[in-house]
């Protein structure tokens, strides 16, 4: 690109020096081309290095859905399920708080002690009852609900084609995450609601990881099946 | 003072280069941030935001370093600093009225790439390289440059 001011000879500038005015506006606009050109080259190299990049994000993804489609008819069925019935609880009045929002989006709640039995539930065994982990493969190593799979949405093709299947043949599906603010379970749940997993089969245990390991309850380290529990854990 | 300066250019853009790959390799985290400051809604300009902000302060990073359109590298700094100290700014005294305590007690991941800080450190942090890049923008640095003005030869 040329400057504005490349048809000057260095002659001309030595004869006529320009006004302070109009060299400061000529150094002005040179800066603001500079801007122009470093902005436009800069997002499209930064694009280029996002889909490049392993870790990169996928644009056109919706990685924080508001709630599940046509949520009525899974929320209407939410009294008659079997979670419902094996393990109704009085929910505190900040859980009831929690229950709501997440009925709003067509989900609903799991607390620790239904998440516990259906933990213990012989279904589990069977892969009838299924926990997923929806935090990042870090977390996950560290130490997950034993048995649990790891579905992090953010990278859903990678681990929806392991999932799927599992969520397909099951009855019941709990879905977790830290705990506290964190709402990846919730998005995890939409995801594969959105892939095909009927929202009644979804419940999202809200107290993630923080409430289960800050009860004591069983902590399995590495991959899925490693049988890597810490004797500290019952 | 202008070996000063040309310090200050490669202090500015290492930390540009460092503050963005941190974010760039973990994009999700970043992506997570840049939603709770609720500037955008839609997910394409949301996830387009926090996946090119990162890889776009590296870049003007390696600008500073190397000394290729300093003036415009530094406006661009300043574009980035400006809105952005101020949108930490209005979270941090929402923050401050939410929890009711001293406004220098208030502390929490911004997003810059530094994990969680104090507000009053950040706000000080982030004057001073908006000093750093308006000095930048007076000509100076000019020394060891590889192209200091794209469009001038100087």
């Amino acid at each position: 690109m040329k400057s504005p001011d490349a048809g000057h000879s260095d002659l001309a500038d030595a004869c006529s020096p320009p006004r302070p005015s109009a060299a400061r506006n000529a150094r002005l606009k040179v800066v603001g081309w500079e801007c122009l050109i470093v902005a436009v080259l800069g997002i499209v190299l930064a694009l280029a290095a996002n889909g490049i990049s392993p870790r990169g994000l996928r644009l056109t993804t919706d990685y924080f859905p508001r709630s599940i489609q046509n949520a009525a008819p899974a929320i209407a069925g939410a009294t008659q399920s079997p979670v419902a019935d094996a393990t109704a609880v009085a929910l505190t009045p900040a859980e009831e708080v929690l229950a709501a929002r997440l009925q709003a989006k067509g989900l609903r709640l799991v607390t620790s002690d239904q998440a516990l039995q259906l933990f213990r539930d012989p279904r589990r065994e069977q892969e009838l009852i299924v926990f997923i982990d929806a935090r990042n493969d870090w977390n996950y190593q560290q130490g997950h609900i034993p048995g649990a799979l790891q579905f992090d949405h953010y990278r859903a093709a990678d681990y929806l084609a392991a999932v799927l299947p599992l969520c397909q043949t099951a009855d019941l599906i709990v879905v977790y995450c830290t705990g506290g603010d964190c709402e990846d379970s919730e998005f995890a749940a939409i995801f594969l609601n959105q892939a095909g997993v009927p929202a009644e089969k979804l419940l999202v245990y809200a107290g993630g990881m923080a409430e289960w390991t800050t009860r004591g309850l069983p902590v399995e380290i590495g991959a899925r099946h490693s049988g890597n529990v810490p004797p500290d854990h019952p | 003072m202008d070996f000063a300066a040309v310090l200050g250019r490669w202090f500015l853009g290492a930390l540009f280069v460092y503050m963005g790959l941190s974010k760039a390799m973990e994009p999700v985290e970043f992506l997570k941030l840049v939603r709770e400051y609720q500037l955008v809604q839609h997910p394409l300009l949301l996830n387009s935001l926090a996946a090119t902000l990162p890889w776009f302060e590296v870049f003007c990073g390696l600008l500073l370093i190397l000394g290729v359109a300093v003036r415009g590298s530094a406006v661009m700094l300043l574009l980035m600093l400006i809105p952005f100290t101020l949108v930490v700014l209005q979270r941090a005294l929402a923050m401050q009225a939410e929890l009711s305590i001293p406004f220098c007690a208030v502390k929490f991941d911004c997003g810059c790439g530094a994990g969680e800080v104090l507000i009053c450190r950040k706000l000080v942090e982030n004057g001073a390289l908006i000093l750093l890049s308006l000095w930048l923008l007076t000509g100076l640095g000019r020394r060891w440059s590889a192209r200091y003005s794209l469009l001038q030869a100087e």
